[in-house]
């Protein structure tokens, strides 16, 4: 026990110095890097590291004979959580959304101060304390309080006031309701029953299963199978199909969806809001093949009006490409990120 | 050895650099082992197994074969519409390295040694400035060493990683030399021996990559500029940490194989590279204290704030870049891509930033731009077209042309076109809330026109009305005496363009075309810039994402009387509270 603890001690102090060298600069802030893919489960593991610190740390202050106070502790946690969701979770979180995080956990927080009725008499004994001072350091402190908070106050609700230019929120439509149908270089495809002409098997078929059981592996890399290699010129049908839409994919595409469909192109940095992830399970992963042939054929510039903010730098890809290859490169897109089409019913 | 010096039109380019580098290579430091300082000799790595090239076969015809081609020979699909072209493996040429010129990069596929496994660092944080991706979080450490295993024995023809015979390996000792403090004294020597070094020949003289802009080559004949030290972001060996010094003392120590920039291990000692390490560092791009610019991870580029803001000045707007107001005028990062969702669609734009600043008085707005262009370029003659036109004869690059065709070989064999900078706002954006904007990307019919106010490198300053992508632009009424171009001046490879437009009044504005400059309000605006030497005209121009304008408005009354108000109000919740725990006790001692 006491070994688990003293470990759980020694992450917790190396987690805390760490995380404050780089929000403070003083080790590179990139010594401990997120990684795209990884985040949620990297942050988990992060908390859950520091949370065993807190236990550890705790455990080997009162082992030692110097225990925290409880309102330390509970303070402490919290200042924690609020300075963790403002420099370490990437991209940053708005203003709102961290002030709703802060107050669930400070409700949190006092839920756990206040657990037992001694807990609660520990945590409120250093406000008693010094509210009651009849002399030395705590009535000292209570005058310090009575001046500073005042001082502090006024203070934040001028700073909250003084008119500031940050940026407005952007909220979006992510996926809008498609329309029935839609008319792409004169011919009208009803979004429900339309296919994509490509998805066939070797003999031409239209036929979803082969097409399924060939698309790149799941997991790290997203690698295609041993045996189904669209670079293989012996290919008939849906592979051969792939390749294709790849060739088109990488002659238009990737510019913004990039070279592994993940949203962060050439020029996706100058854009906003940012194009899709197509890796992500969000996108594709839940979408119809015949939405996406919508949405790619008609651009940000054909969002319906729900469909704001409107300034989407996605092309029509009517204007570029042929009805054929649109096709293709949905097939290639559904092929590289491993994801099956949704289908309607 | 031979087959990694030029064979194609290059020739010429870099022979003409060689004569530069002997002349100016007059003395030589080298260590007693006959090798340039900081340099150690080092053992080949062993060949990859069996298994491990397998492997990476299946990586490669994955992930890489869409650019680098199926023989690896950088001919890949995608390859025809990239410049830089991607990387042509066959010849083994690899521009970042620790290796000494000329030399194979390192790689060992059983041990990366941290930071020193050249191809397995590439691979890992990308090419930043080209369309090499980081690969860091989409193939594993395995696979990444596993498709390098497959290029280096596979793909790479012309020589061969593990000969003793023809390769040798002389390694950068980077771990080893600590580096020079930034100093001052250390700065100033190196902007000295920048000079000294001819490195300002294609550097330029303020390090925008200007300097004979028109005329490098690399091996295989395409064009090629100097990096713009002012962006180290866009250095291809900044491995996603660009303002580290020790990456522009490696490519200073190595120099970068295949293009004219050469090592400098050969005539110049260890402190002196340092110096000029630190002063090329020292004019990357930092905020106003000097710190290096947050740089968004998920981007590798300068972290972006969408409002720019403008600041009050009483009377006039001071010409004077130099003068406090703009001094003090916080400065956007402006980043801008290719205008690639209309025909003609523009896959290489050479302006990748603008940097903004503004103020305004009562009756106008000024908007000053700045954005590093290594050309100046002025039409010859009358364009073909009006002012007005948007659908105009420009061809966009074909989507497969072989290399001749290419868009990396038609750099700098444009029609040159006038340098140009346009400001868009939303005209009716009151009935726009926020996050609503007009349509991309010149507004839409007449329901939510734009205001376009257009710059061009011949002098001249114009005001239109868009009314969508495809519609001609119509010019404005009177604009003339309203508008006013403040500067345009083309320096060093940077442009400096002032603009002056009216705010509008409440009373008498154009609603209809003329977007009124409220204070305290977020009116979107875009931003789009040409390059003439890049054949930009029309559609074909680099475009910004929806920023907002916010004109600060002066501090109000309220702001000052509320907070004394809150105060005050504290100072008695804290009497009342401290009169009720005295009270308390005094009723609990009673008790007692």
């Amino acid at each position: 026990m006491k070994a688990l603890m003293s470990l759980g001690a020694l992450v917790g102090v190396i987690g805390i110095l760490l995380l404050g060298g780089m929000t403070f600069n003083i080790v590179p802030s990139t010594t401990v890097r997120l990684v795209e893919g990884y985040m949620p489960m990297q942050m988990l593991f992060e908390l859950t590291c520091f949370v065993a610190g807190f236990a550890g740390l705790s455990y080997m202050m009162s082992a030692m004979g110097m225990p925290f106070p409880r309102f330390w502790q509970g303070i402490g946690f919290w200042a924690f959580i609020l300075l963790y969701l403002k420099y370490r979770v990437y991209p940053p979180i708005p203003f709102s959304v961290r002030a709703m995080y802060g107050t669930v956990s400070l409700i949190a927080v006092f839920m756990w101060v206040s657990a037992s009725e001694d807990d609660w008499k520990k945590f409120k004994q250093p406000i008693m304390n010094v509210l009651d001072a009849q002399g030395g350091m705590n009535k000292l402190l209570r005058y310090a309080y009575i001046v500073l908070i005042p001082i502090l106050v006024g203070g934040f609700s001028y700073n909250a006031m003084v008119p500031k230019s940050e940026e407005p929120i952007e909220l979006r439509t992510v996926h809008p309701a498609p329309p029935a149908s839609t008319k792409v270089h004169g011919k009208t495809y009803t979004l429900q029953t339309s296919q994509n002409p490509y998805r066939v098997n070797q003999e031409g078929k239209y036929d979803q299963e082969y097409t399924n059981a060939n698309i790149v592996e799941q997991g790290m890399g997203r690698l295609m199978k041993p045996n189904a290699n669209p670079w293989d010129d012996k290919n008939q049908g849906y592979l051969k199909y792939v390749r294709e839409g790849g060739e088109i994919f990488f002659q238009n595409c990737h510019f913004c969806h990039g070279d592994n469909l993940n949203g962060r192109g050439l020029h996706a940095f100058a854009f906003n809001p940012i194009p899709a992830n197509f890796t992500d399970p969000g996108t594709i992963a839940q979408l119809q093949e015949t939405f996406i042939f919508w949405r790619v054929s008609k651009g940000g510039i054909g969002l319906p009006n729900e469909g704001f903010p409107w300034a989407s730098v996605m092309p029509p890809w009517e204007q570029h490409l042929t009805v054929d290859e649109i096709w293709k490169v949905i097939l290639f897109e559904y092929w590289h990120t491993g994801y099956y089409p949704r289908t309607w019913d | 050895m031979m087959d990694s010096i030029t064979r194609k039109a290059g020739i010429a380019a870099v022979a003409a650099f060689g004569v530069v580098l002997v002349s100016s290579a007059s003395y030589s430091i080298v260590s007693a082992q006959g090798l340039p300082e900081g340099f150690k000799k080092g053992d080949l790595a062993p060949e990859p197994s069996a298994e491990m090239i397998e492997a990476g076969k299946r990586v490669y015809f994955t992930k890489c074969v869409w650019c680098h081609g199926v023989d690896g020979a950088g001919d890949g699909p995608g390859a025809d519409r990239l410049w830089p072209r991607p990387r042509n493996f066959n010849q083994g040429t690899f521009k970042i390295r620790h290796t000494a010129s000329g030399e194979l990069p390192l790689f060992d596929a059983k041990k990366p040694i941290p930071g020193q496994n050249d191809l397995f660092e590439t691979v890992t944080h990308g090419l930043p400035g080209s369309a090499m991706p980081s690969w860091e979080g989409i193939l594993t450490e395995e696979q990444r060493l596993q498709v390098l295993s497959f290029v280096t024995t596979q793909l790479v023809k012309d020589r061969k990683f593990t000969d003793k015979q023809s390769e040798t390996q002389t390694i950068l000792q980077l771990a080893e030399l600590k580096a020079k403090p930034a100093t001052d004294e250390s700065k100033k020597r190196g902007g000295e021996l920048v000079v000294e070094k001819k490195c300002v020949e294609c550097h330029g003289m303020e390090g925008r990559g200007d300097g004979n802009a028109f005329n490098l080559k690399d091996d295989w004949g395409f064009s090629i500029q100097p990096a713009d030290w002012h962006k180290c972001w866009n250095f291809r060996g900044s491995r996603q940490d660009p303002y580290n010094v020790g990456n522009i003392f490696r490519t200073f120590s190595t120099g970068v194989n295949g293009t004219p920039m050469p090592s400098f291990a050969d005539n110049t000692t260890v402190d002196e590279r340092w110096d000029i390490a630190n002063f090329v560092n020292s004019l990357c791009e930092r905020d106003a204290l000097g710190n290096p610019l947050p740089i968004d991870p998920l981007t590798d580029k300068p972290k972006i704030n969408f409002v720019i803001p403008s600041d009050l000045v009483e009377g006039e707007i001071p010409t004077n870049i130099e003068h406090e107001a703009w001094q003090k005028a916080p400065k956007r990062y402006v980043a801008m891509g290719g205008q690639i969702t209309h025909k003609p669609r523009n896959f290489v734009n050479r302006i990748d930033d603008i940097w903004v600043r503004s103020l305004y008085n009562n009756k106008s707005i000024v908007y000053l731009l700045e954005w590093d262009d290594r050309t100046k370029s002025v039409a010859e003659g009358k364009l073909p077209w009006a002012p007005t036109q948007v659908n105009i004869d420009v061809k966009e690059q074909e989507p497969k042309t072989g290399e001749e065709g290419s868009i990396a070989a038609h750099q700098n064999n444009y029609t040159v076109y006038n340098d140009a900078i346009a400001i868009e706002t939303a005209v009716k954006w009151k009935e726009l809330p926020a996050p609503i904007k007009p349509r991309y990307l010149f507004g839409s019919s007449d329901q939510f026109p734009v205001d376009i106010v257009k710059w061009e490198a011949d002098g001249s300053l114009r005001a239109f009305k868009g009314t969508g992508w495809d519609k001609d632009f119509e010019e404005r009424d009177n604009y003339e005496e309203s508008m006013k171009l403040l500067k345009g001046e083309w320096k060093d490879g940077r442009w400096y363009v002032m603009i002056q437009r009216p705010v509008g009044n409440k009373k008498d504005q154009d609603y209809d075309e003329d977007t009124f400059f409220e204070v305290g309000q977020y009116i979107p605006t875009v931003f789009f810039a040409w390059d003439g030497h890049n054949g930009d005209a029309g559609r074909k121009m680099a475009v910004s994402a929806f920023f907002y304008t916010f004109m600060n408005p002066p501090i109000p009354q309220e702001t000052y009387i509320y907070p004394a108000v809150i105060a005050v109000g504290v100072v008695l919740l804290e009497g009342w509270v401290l009169t009720r725990r005295a009270n308390k006790k005094k009723e609990k001692g009673k008790a007692l």
